[in-house]
């Protein structure tokens, strides 16, 4: 059976309502979303309220939690000063506009959601701040799925979609100081493992301008990226209005989101 | 000269046991370094003698480079030194009374010191912590999944890490390894073979034993303080 995979949607209406129109068009009724419902775009209110009367099973986000909680992110978040301020910018907009009953529902989100094998997630099993970014050390990335216990991690957060399968792995142990030797040496065969990263539907960083999300099929075990076109200027247009900062705007409409990019990929977030 | 680091941990108070260390290390040849990886205090027993000691080492002793460990965490926690945090996890598993005899054991003019302390040392290529990368109550041990350790090590990018949390003294070397790692996305496929260079978790033990490590042969001796030098001998999955 197929299901879809959305995350990152960042108060993007037109692209939320484009992505699930698309979903539907599949005959895909098993939706699961990761979280970042808000932050940046200009409709938090019109998002949390399409997704709850949909009643898609959802995580919650970095931006969902900071809302709630506080800013409250390791430096990995921003990579430049100026972008922190526009994020600040962004946060208090977003606690400002929002309902206290959306509030509460994004409070009540969980950290992930668990189906058989899969774990779903924003950032990582550890952080829904942490990126798992494609490249990251392939060592660290089978070590966030195996100790999650799970065959396939779903997560979002980098806002570029990928699919990383981890495989035929192997490490060799020996203890220093041991007799006799051939007791003490070892080799563990490591598990394949994939993680899934469903990209983002409300603002893109893959370079181009048309939101992501991925599709998995639970018999085949295979999983598709998806682009879908949305009416980027209606958004551009409402950020504007909304008073937000114009480069949101500007960045949606060039498909040039790595301003906002982490840039350290072996960064592993201590937050 | 011969470089050694001598590691110790879960001296909880104990000034005898420091002592007895401190006197062992003038014999060993050598110039050392003294790391003290933590838990300097316990509910157990007064630590201000040690306390005092460790900061105001005498004339002729090893200066100790001193971390704060599992039972500094837990006064920090319990005096305000964490914001509105308190030491809950101690309350829930150990009750109040170790909470109480905790804070007893310790001036709270050390309060000061003790925050001041770093989370670990990294020195050469190599991480001295009291838990590990990731928390500063975390076990390593023997049994602990060579990936958890793996990562462990990437965190802080060395290529050794001694631990002092679990109380037990093993050296496991990761000697090789090896993931293949196949990403698609909108660009397309690409596959990349990682391998793991050579890399260590070092348990130093806790109260009288102790560990010696020497840096230029990367060797490690495990010590009871107030005997003479061995060698450990263990196995996989045993203390």
């Amino acid at each position: 059976m197929n299901q879809a995979v959305i995350s990152c949607l960042h108060a993007n209406l037109p692209a939320v309502e484009a992505v699930l129109k698309d979903i539907e068009l599949q005959g895909i009724t098993n939706i699961t979303c990761l979280g970042d419902l808000v932050g940046y775009g200009p409709q938090p209110n019109e998002v949390i309220e399409l997704i709850r009367d949909k009643e898609i099973p959802t995580c919650q986000g970095c931006w969902d939690e900071d809302v709630v909680d506080g800013l409250d992110a390791c430096d990995c978040s921003y990579p430049s000063q100026l972008a922190e301020k526009r994020g600040h910018f962004a946060h208090q907009w977003t606690t400002d506009k929002l309902t206290t009953e959306n509030k509460d529902y994004l409070a009540n989100l969980p950290y992930s959601i668990r189906k058989d094998k899969c774990l779903f997630v924003h950032g990582s099993p550890n952080s829904q701040h942490e990126y798992l970014l494609p490249d990251m050390d392939a060592f660290a990335a089978l070590e966030r799925v195996e100790n999650a216990r799970a065959e396939i991690l779903f997560c979002g957060h980098t806002h570029q979609p990928y699919i990383r399968e981890l495989a035929d792995g192997s490490i060799a142990v020996k203890i220093k100081n041991a007799v006799p030797k051939d007791t003490q040496e070892k080799e563990i065969q490591l598990p394949m493992r994939r993680i899934v990263n469903a990209g983002s539907v409300g603002e893109p960083r893959h370079g181009g301008t048309k939101a992501t999300y991925v599709v998995y099929n639970d018999v085949t075990n295979k999983v598709k990226i998806r682009e879908v076109e949305y009416d980027i200027e209606l958004t551009c247009k409402a950020i504007i209005d909304a008073g937000l900062p114009p480069i949101f705007a500007w960045r949606l409409k060039n498909g040039f989101e790595f301003a906002e990019q982490a840039e350290d990929a072996s960064h592993v977030c201590e937050r | 000269m011969i470089e050694r680091w001598a590691l110790v941990s879960g001296l909880k108070g104990d000034l005898d046991t420091y002592e007895l260390i401190q006197k062992d290390l003038k014999k060993t040849p050598g110039n050392i370094t003294l790391f003290v990886l933590g838990d300097m205090i316990g509910p157990e027993k007064n630590c201000n003698r040690l306390l005092h000691r460790l900061i105001n080492p005498k004339s002729n002793d090893l200066q100790p480079w001193c971390i704060y460990g599992w039972w500094e965490e837990q006064i920090l926690l319990e005096s305000g030194y964490r914001g509105d945090q308190r030491a809950e996890a101690l309350r829930i598993n150990k009750g109040e009374e170790v909470v109480k005899s905790l804070t007893n054991a310790v001036d709270k003019s050390f309060l000061d010191w003790i925050a001041a302390l770093q989370f670990g040392f990294v020195e050469l290529d190599c991480g001295l912590i009291h838990g590990s990368s990731k928390d500063v109550g975390e076990n390593l041990t023997l049994d602990t999944p060579p990936l958890t350790l793996l990562d462990r090590l990437t965190r802080l990018q060395v290529n050794r890490l001694f631990t002092a949390r679990s109380k037990q003294q093993f050296h496991l070397e990761l000697t090789e390894g090896i993931v293949n790692s196949e990403v698609e996305d909108l660009n397309g496929n690409r596959k990349k073979e990682q391998k793991v260079p050579q890399k260590a978790v070092i348990g130093i033990g806790a109260g009288k034993n102790y560990t010696l490590y020497d840096v230029g042969t990367d060797n490690t001796q495990f010590v009871q303080a107030g005997y003479k030098t061995e060698k450990r001998i263990k196995g996989f999955g045993r203390l």
